[in-house]
């Protein structure tokens, strides 16, 4: 490039008054072009043709188990039945994931602080299918109301769903205001318990 | 008349004239020489498409900032400042952005990429090549008459796209929305008039070997023909509505061949010739390396073609074709940025130009912006980066690098080059040499502040989405969050694309003023030169410039010289074969074993698209829907296409499986999330919430959506639902007795009626029955459940 341009060879052709230089291709060009064949062929070697690479999905799965085994590697399982809904309830730590969970699937319907929207508003007395902590769950899990309110077991797990339904119970009385009652009212939960340690 | 003189020999004065150049080893022996002639260049089609682009460049920046405004106007209003909210009036001013059916994002910005692609830079195209083609060939254009039909033709045709675009008549596939009636109008207009012209002056041509612009010329016309034939193979439905021939993930990788090589044999290789005739022209300087052209010609043109699924990574596309077209991106590095290269070195020793000629000023920022942009691109490619980016605003700011830095500098540069000469302008020069090189800065800062703050506002978007806290949720959970975050980037792109287009406008004052300054009548120059005589040997092939070697060794020394390449650039019609058997080939190796091959064999099509049994097809009045969608633009928001990524699957569900496409013809897995995607949007909101919804989007605090009442009150039409049924049942998809009689309609009007009930049920609006809003609600309620619904006893239409 910064080469005398007076010794660069003219080629004697010319189209319309433009003249070519017969200059080399640059080197570095050349070196960057076949690195990157190079590069191609043993990438694509190694991610197309070794069964054992990674693919997208098994990356997926990976980040799937690990975080499951972050959040919830202590406690396993979680059954959904009242004894497991009602402890949980008292659990800052799962309960602030199901606050996660309840922003970014349910808050879009039922309003972020659970007073309703087009869904039902959480945090009155009333309530539509619900007469028992489980029953959350259920409706958590099989939907209700025809497609109004969907079901969600393919889509939160089940440890997911029992602490959602834990958070949502919780949601009850945390506000006033929203949404007018739908339902009927129903006694009262039995109160949160104390908190866990972590 | 001297001015007129002046500017007509553009000869470099150091270029030789003289014809003693047969001791040259590249030059062969012209054995009978053919008479000389005499002939005149067709000038008067250049300065039409000159104008064109003049026009269509206002416009298509015109829809842009409109469209640019329609993302940041509806926040605006809400924008409370020091307890006031300052830009309330913009809300009721500006309403009917939103609320004009013809008007929505979503109908005008395929008409601001169309015509900033196809009026604005084909006019350019056209333009550079009517004007070199013939000075390169000593030749006139073979037919005056395919000349004017071909500008008259592309004209009707963007009139024609600006007309039914808003209208909803679209295909719903990027860059390639127009109907079928105008994509076939497109294929006559580009083979029939342009090609056969092109071809025939090549092959009347009075200069023996073909200029390097000459074979970037050919490599853009054989291509484009290639690609957007076979992107466009549709079943019609009706006088203005189409079925894509091929469904999901085989329309998919169609779609981004053709959409990735629009922007190589429609944006890249006609800019090259462009730069290839103009540059060395306005600078008066040789081409920096003739080898250099053949080696990055040929290696573009190879390589180029394969790089289309980096568009599809992390998608249902299978995952070596996503490979192959990362590698290929990055193989092409090199190959593009040999023209960047070559365009640059070819102004060393004329600097001291570049600081006073605004031409070549809008030709090294253009050049710079073209090494940038395929910088980028390839590195926009690798896998791990693209999961960031895609989706993101960092894809906008790329292509408008690429588009305003590239396409619009060098047409800007070869405008200003070329006013003065196509119109004979009486003081030798442009109307106002200062008002260009305004232009120039204008536009300069116009595209940072356009792109700089677009990066941003992708990179943070990209970032936002993909975040978690502690807990292991997302931390913006809510998608219009990462929205309102970019709402100020959005402002400065406005400011950007304003300059830009102010620049735009002062381009058109100044070449419409130089017109002004053109003579009562047009000088037509007569050339003169020889006929090509039959006859031409060429110069003795070189032998080999190894000693101690193999033959092979010996054989390969000779073919890197290159000799060969000399023979074929006298040679059109075998040069351009080799080009499309270039292209054909690289594209059948991705394109048979993905597309063609599931066609015909089970294998292949478990092996790239496995069926699931439990989907199946829409049904009528979800297909209804699925076309209103289509109409409505909705792929130019919300992608459907839930990536195997954990953020990804978090916010929006199981990822895409590539069965679950098997019957959307055409796919909508959108390139660009301004809204959330919506692959498993269906059963997720109540009937009644989306009717709600989309009749006043803003009951999402913070969304920029347009709405759709008109939905509420447009009829549906049965007859035409039953009609497309039948085509789609034509491409394969097993709709059963659905396709007998006016079955699919009945079907459809049951459908319609129960979700009315279902809406009024819940409490929404009543009286929907029959409307076009029943119909994208049973399709948007449809979306993405078909994965975990249980598979049907019988393959009856839908579930």
């Amino acid at each position: 490039m910064s080469r005398n341009k007076a010794a660069d060879p003219l080629l004697n052709h010319e189209y319309d008054g433009i003249r070519e230089y017969d200059n080399p291709t640059p080197g570095w060009w050349h070196v960057l072009f076949l690195l990157s064949i190079v590069f191609s062929f043993f990438y694509f070697l190694y991610y197309e043709v070794n069964p054992e690479s990674a693919t997208n999905e098994s990356t997926l799965l990976a980040a799937r188990v690990a975080e499951t085994k972050r959040i919830f590697g202590a406690v396993g399982e979680l059954s959904p039945d009242e004894a497991t809904i009602q402890a949980m309830r008292g659990n800052a730590q799962f309960l602030e994931v199901a606050a996660g969970i309840f922003i970014g699937n349910c808050a879009q319907c039922h309003g972020r602080d659970g007073t309703g929207g087009t869904g039902t508003n959480l945090t009155d007395d009333e309530y539509k299918n619900v007469n028992r902590l489980e029953d959350i769950y259920s409706v958590i899990t099989r939907g209700a109301g025809g497609q109004a309110m969907p079901a969600w077991d393919n889509r939160l797990s089940q440890n997911e769903r029992v602490i959602l339904a834990a958070y949502v119970a919780n949601l009850r009385g945390s506000a006033t205001g929203g949404k007018g009652p739908e339902g009927k009212a129903i006694a009262p939960w039995p109160p949160i318990p104390a908190p866990e340690k972590n | 008349m001297s001015a007129t003189s002046s500017v007509t020999s553009d000869r470099p004065v150091h270029a030789p004239v003289n014809s003693q150049i047969d001791h040259d080893p590249m030059h062969g022996v012209e054995v009978r020489p053919g008479p000389i002639e005499q002939f005149t260049y067709d000038d008067a089609v250049v300065r039409k498409f000159t104008f064109a682009i003049l026009l269509w460049g206002v416009v298509a920046m015109l829809v842009g900032l409109l469209v640019a405004l329609q993302l940041v106007l509806p926040v605006a209003a809400e924008t409370v400042i020091g307890g006031v909210r300052p830009f309330a009036w913009m809300g009721t001013t500006f309403a009917f952005l939103y609320e004009t059916e013809w008007l929505s994002f979503g109908r005008l910005r395929p008409l601001h990429t169309n015509a900033a692609i196809f009026a604005f830079g084909g006019n350019a195209i056209f333009a550079a090549v009517y004007y070199s083609t013939q000075r390169l060939c000593k030749a006139r254009m073979w037919s005056d008459t395919l000349s004017n039909l071909h500008f008259w033709g592309w004209q009707a045709i963007i009139v024609a796209a600006a007309l039914t675009l808003p209208l909803g008549f679209t295909q719903g596939k990027e860059y390639a929305e127009l109907e079928w009636p105008i994509d076939l109008a497109i294929a006559v207009v580009w083979v029939g008039f342009f090609g056969v012209n092109f071809m025939m002056t090549l092959l009347t041509r009075r200069e023996r070997h073909m200029y390097v612009a000459l074979w970037f010329y050919i490599a853009t016309i054989a291509t484009v023909a290639v690609l957007h034939v076979f992107n466009s193979l549709a079943i019609p439905a009706g006088a203005l509505k189409s079925y894509s021939v091929y469904a999901g993930v085989q329309d998919a990788m169609v779609q981004w061949w053709y959409g990735h090589n629009a922007v190589a044999f429609f944006l890249t290789t006609p800019f090259l010739g462009l730069m290839y005739y103009f540059l060395p022209k306005a600078a008066e300087r040789p081409v920096y390396s003739y080898r250099l052209s053949i080696v990055h010609f040929w290696s573009l043109v190879f390589i180029y073609i394969w790089a289309g699924p980096h568009h599809l990574h992390y998608t249902a596309l299978p995952q070596w074709a996503s490979t192959l077209g990362m590698l290929f991106s990055l193989m092409l590095w090199m190959p593009s940025w040999g023209g960047m290269i070559n365009g640059l070195l070819t102004l060393r020793g004329a600097w001291n130009k570049v600081a006073a000629d605004p031409v070549l000023k809008f030709f090294v920022v253009g050049i710079t912006f073209y090494g940038m942009a395929t910088f980028e691109g390839p590195m926009l490619s690798i896998k791990s980066i693209n999961a960031l980016s895609h989706y993101t605003d960092w894809t906008i700011a790329h292509v408008h690098g690429g588009a305003l830095g590239w396409n619009g500098f060098m047409t800007f540069g070869m405008l200003y080059w070329l006013a003065p000469r196509l119109f004979q302008s009486r003081t030798g020069g442009l109307w106002s040499k200062r008002m260009a090189e305004s232009h120039f800065w204008i536009g300069t800062i116009g595209i940072l502040l356009y792109i700089v703050p677009i990066y941003w506002a992708g990179i943070t978007q990209g970032l936002m989405w993909r975040a978690f806290d502690e807990s292991g949720a997302l931390r913006f959970p809510d998608f219009v969050e990462t929205v309102m975050k970019v709402m100020p980037m959005y402002w400065l792109r406005v400011i950007g694309g304003s300059m830009f287009l102010l620049g735009m406008i002062l381009c058109a004052v100044n070449i419409m003023m130089t017109w002004t300054l053109r003579p009562s009548r047009y000088t037509e120059h007569v050339q003169s030169a020889p006929a090509l005589g039959p006859v031409y040997r060429d110069p003795p092939t070189p032998g080999s410039r190894l000693h101690a070697n193999t033959e092979f060794g010996h054989k390969g020394d000779v073919f890197l010289q290159g000799r060969w390449h000399r023979t074929w650039e006298r040679l059109p019609v075998k040069f351009t074969v080799w080009v499309v058997i270039a292209v054909v080939v690289a594209s059948a190796l991705e394109l048979v074993p993905m597309v063609v091959a599931p066609m015909f064999s089970t294998t292949w099509r478990e092996k790239n698209i496995p069926r699931i049994a439990s989907v199946q097809p829409y049904t009528p009045l979800e297909l209804a829907g699925r076309d209103v969608y289509v109409a409505e633009g909705c792929y130019n928001c919300h992608s459907q296409m839930v990536r195997p990524i954990w953020a990804e699957t978090k916010r929006y569900g199981d990822y895409s499986k590539p069965g679950e496409f098997a019957y959307d013809h055409p796919f909508q897995w959108g390139s660009r999330r301004i809204g959330p995607d919506l692959a498993r949007i269906g059963g997720l909101r109540s009937y009644q919430w989306h009717v709600e919804h989309l009749e006043d989007p803003r009951m999402v605090p913070g969304s920029i959506m347009p709405a759709y009442k008109h939905l509420s009150t447009q009829k549906l039409d049965y007859n035409a639902i039953q009609r497309r049924v039948n085509a789609m049942a034509m491409m394969g998809v097993p709709y059963g007795d659905a396709v007998k009689g006016s079955n699919a309609a009945t079907m459809a009007r049951e459908q319609s009626e129960s979700i009315a009930a279902e809406v009024a049920t819940q409490g929404g609006p009543t009286g929907l029955e029959d409307t076009k809003m029943t119909a994208l609600v049973a399709y948007l309620q449809r979306l993405g459940t078909d994965l975990h619904a249980p598979p049907p006893a019988d393959a009856g239409a839908g579930k």
